[in-house]
C-alpha cells in the first residue's frame, strides 16, 4: 500500500511532475490526432477530463468490492460507459465538432491515461483522492494539448479558434496539420520540458 | 467456488447498471442526433439547388423551408429531392447524392442539377477522410463553386463532363482548378463524379422516356 499523499500533492503530480504526456508518454495518439484545431482540442479535453475524473470516482467507490482477478473487465465497462455518455452528449450538440473528432472521442477508451490512473491510483485509494487526481492528470493532458494546438492552428491554417491572426500574405505550413507537424511539436515541447524543468530530484542534465 | 459465483454476480450487476444508464443517455438524445442529421442534410440539399443561396438560416427555419420547397422521391432505386420554386409547382431542379472512392477513404457528395438535368446548380461534399489542408478543401467553397453552371451531356469517348486541371490552367469553362498538393483527391472526385452524373443522367433519361 503506497503512503498516502496530500490533495495539493496529487495535484502537482497530475499536472506537473507526472504529467501523462510530458513526463511518462501516455495518451500520444490523441495528441497528435486532435490538435490542429483549437476547437476540436478543447472539446476532446473537456470528454477526457470527464471521463477521467469519472471514471477513477467510480473505480475508487467500488474498490472494495470488486473482485481483483475480474477488475480490468469492470474498469474498462466504467470508462467504456462514460465514454459513450461523452461521445452521445457531443453528438447531440456539437454536431460539427463530432464529425471532426471522428473516432477519437471512442478512442477515449483505449486511452492508456484513463486506464493507468485507474489501475495506479483509483483502485488503492479512496474516492475524493481519485476524483481528484483524475481531475488532475486529465488538466495535465489538456495543458499540453492545449499548447500543441496553439502552435498548430496558428502555422497549420493562419487562425486562432477560426480568427484569422497571420497576417495576409503567410503560407500555412501544410505539415503543421497534419500528424507529423504534431510529432515534431510534442517532440520540442517535451524536450524542452525536460531539459529546462526537470524533475524534482532528476539531475538537470548539461550540454 | 462462492467466490467465482460472486465474481458473476458482480460483473453482471455492474454491467446491468452501467448498460442503462448508457441506454437512458441514449434515448434522451436520440430524437436531437436525428433532428441534427437530418438539418444537416437538408441544409445540404437546399444548398446544392441554389434555393438558400447566400444566407445560412437557422436549423428550424431549414426544415421549414425544405418542407415547402422540397420533395423527396424515389426513382431508379435511389433518393432524388425534387426542389420547387417559391410558392409554386414548377420544378427548379433536382439533387442526387453521389459518392465513390477518394484518395483515402470514400466520399460523399451532393449535386443539385436543373429542371432538364442540362446543367449543375450546385455541389457539396459533406463525407470524406482526405488530407485536411490539402484533399479536404475539396469542401471549400472555391472548388465547389466551380461546378455551378457546367454543361451536362452523357459522356463519350475522350468527353468527359468537367476536368480537374492544375490551379489556373483551366481554358474550357469545364475546365476545373484542381486542388493544388492533392493530385490524388482531384483525380479521384473526377473519375467519379463524372461517371456518377453520366449514370444521373441515363436515368434521367429512362425516366423521362416512361413519363
Amino acid at each position: 500500500m503506497p503512503k498516502p499523499i496530500g490533495n495539493a500533492q496529487i495535484i502537482v503530480n497530475g499536472l506537473w511532475n507526472d504529467n501523462p504526456v510530458l513526463r511518462q508518454v501516455l495518451g500520444i495518439c490523441s495528441t497528435l490526432a486532435v490538435t490542429n484545431l483549437l476547437v476540436n482540442t478543447l472539446v476532446m479535453n473537456a470528454g477526457l477530463i470527464f471521463t477521467l475524473s469519472m471514471s477513477c470516482l467510480t473505480v475508487s467507490l467500488l474498490r472494495r468490492y470488486t473482485p481483483m482477478r475480474i477488475r480490468m473487465m469492470a474498469q474498462t465497462l466504467i470508462i467504456a460507459s462514460y465514454v459513450i455518455v461523452v461521445d452521445i452528449t457531443i453528438r447531440a450538440f456539437l454536431p460539427d465538432i463530432s464529425e471532426a473528432l471522428g473516432a477519437y472521442v471512442g478512442l477515449i477508451i483505449t486511452n492508456c491515461i484513463v486506464m493507468g490512473r485507474c489501475e495506479a491510483f483509483a483502485r488503492n485509494n479512496p474516492p475524493w483522492p481519485s476524483f481528484l487526481d483524475g481531475l488532475a492528470v486529465g488538466f495535465g493532458y489538456a495543458l499540453v494539448l492545449l499548447t500543441i494546438a496553439m502552435v498548430r492552428e496558428p502555422l497549420g491554417f493562419g487562425t486562432l479558434l477560426g480568427y484569422r491572426i497571420m497576417p495576409e500574405g503567410f503560407t500555412p505550413w501544410t505539415i503543421m496539420i497534419m500528424a507529423p507537424g504534431a510529432f515534431f511539436t510534442l517532440g520540442v515541447f517535451a524536450w524542452f520540458i525536460k531539459a529546462y524543468f526537470p524533475k524534482t530530484g532528476e539531475e538537470k542534465k548539461e550540454g | 467456488m462462492k467466490k467465482r459465483l460472486f465474481s458473476v454476480v458482480y460483473m453482471f450487476l455492474i454491467t446491468l447498471f452501467f448498460t442503462s444508464m448508457v441506454s437512458a443517455v441514449k434515448l434522451l438524445s436520440e430524437e436531437r442526433i436525428q433532428v441534427n442529421e437530418k438539418v444537416k442534410l437538408q441544409r445540404i440539399v437546399l444548398n446544392v439547388l441554389g434555393i438558400l443561396g447566400e444566407e445560412a438560416p437557422s436549423d428550424a427555419e431549414v426544415l421549414g423551408i425544405f418542407d415547402q420547397r422540397v420533395k423527396t422521391i424515389s426513382a431508379q432505386e435511389r433518393t432524388v429531392y425534387v426542389g420547387y420554386a417559391e410558392g409554386g409547382r414548377t420544378v427548379l431542379g433536382y439533387a442526387f447524392p453521389v459518392g465513390g472512392p477518394g484518395f483515402w477513404g470514400p466520399i460523399s457528395g451532393m449535386v443539385g442539377v436543373d429542371s432538364g438535368a442540362t446543367r449543375i446548380l450546385g455541389i457539396a461534399f459533406y463525407r470524406h477522410s482526405e488530407t485536411p489542408g490539402l484533399g479536404a478543401r475539396i469542401s471549400e467553397p472555391w472548388f465547389t463553386k466551380q461546378f455551378e453552371g457546367v454543361k451536362l451531356f452523357p459522356i463519350e469517348e475522350d468527353r468527359k463532363i468537367f476536368y480537374l486541371k492544375p490551379e489556373g490552367t483551366g481554358r474550357a469553362p469545364n475546365e476545373l482548378d484542381g486542388v493544388t498538393g492533392a493530385t490524388g483527391t482531384s483525380r479521384a472526385v473526377e473519375a467519379f463524379l463524372n461517371r456518377e452524373l453520366d449514370r444521373f443522367l441515363a436515368d434521367f433519361r429512362t425516366s423521362l422516356e416512361k413519363g
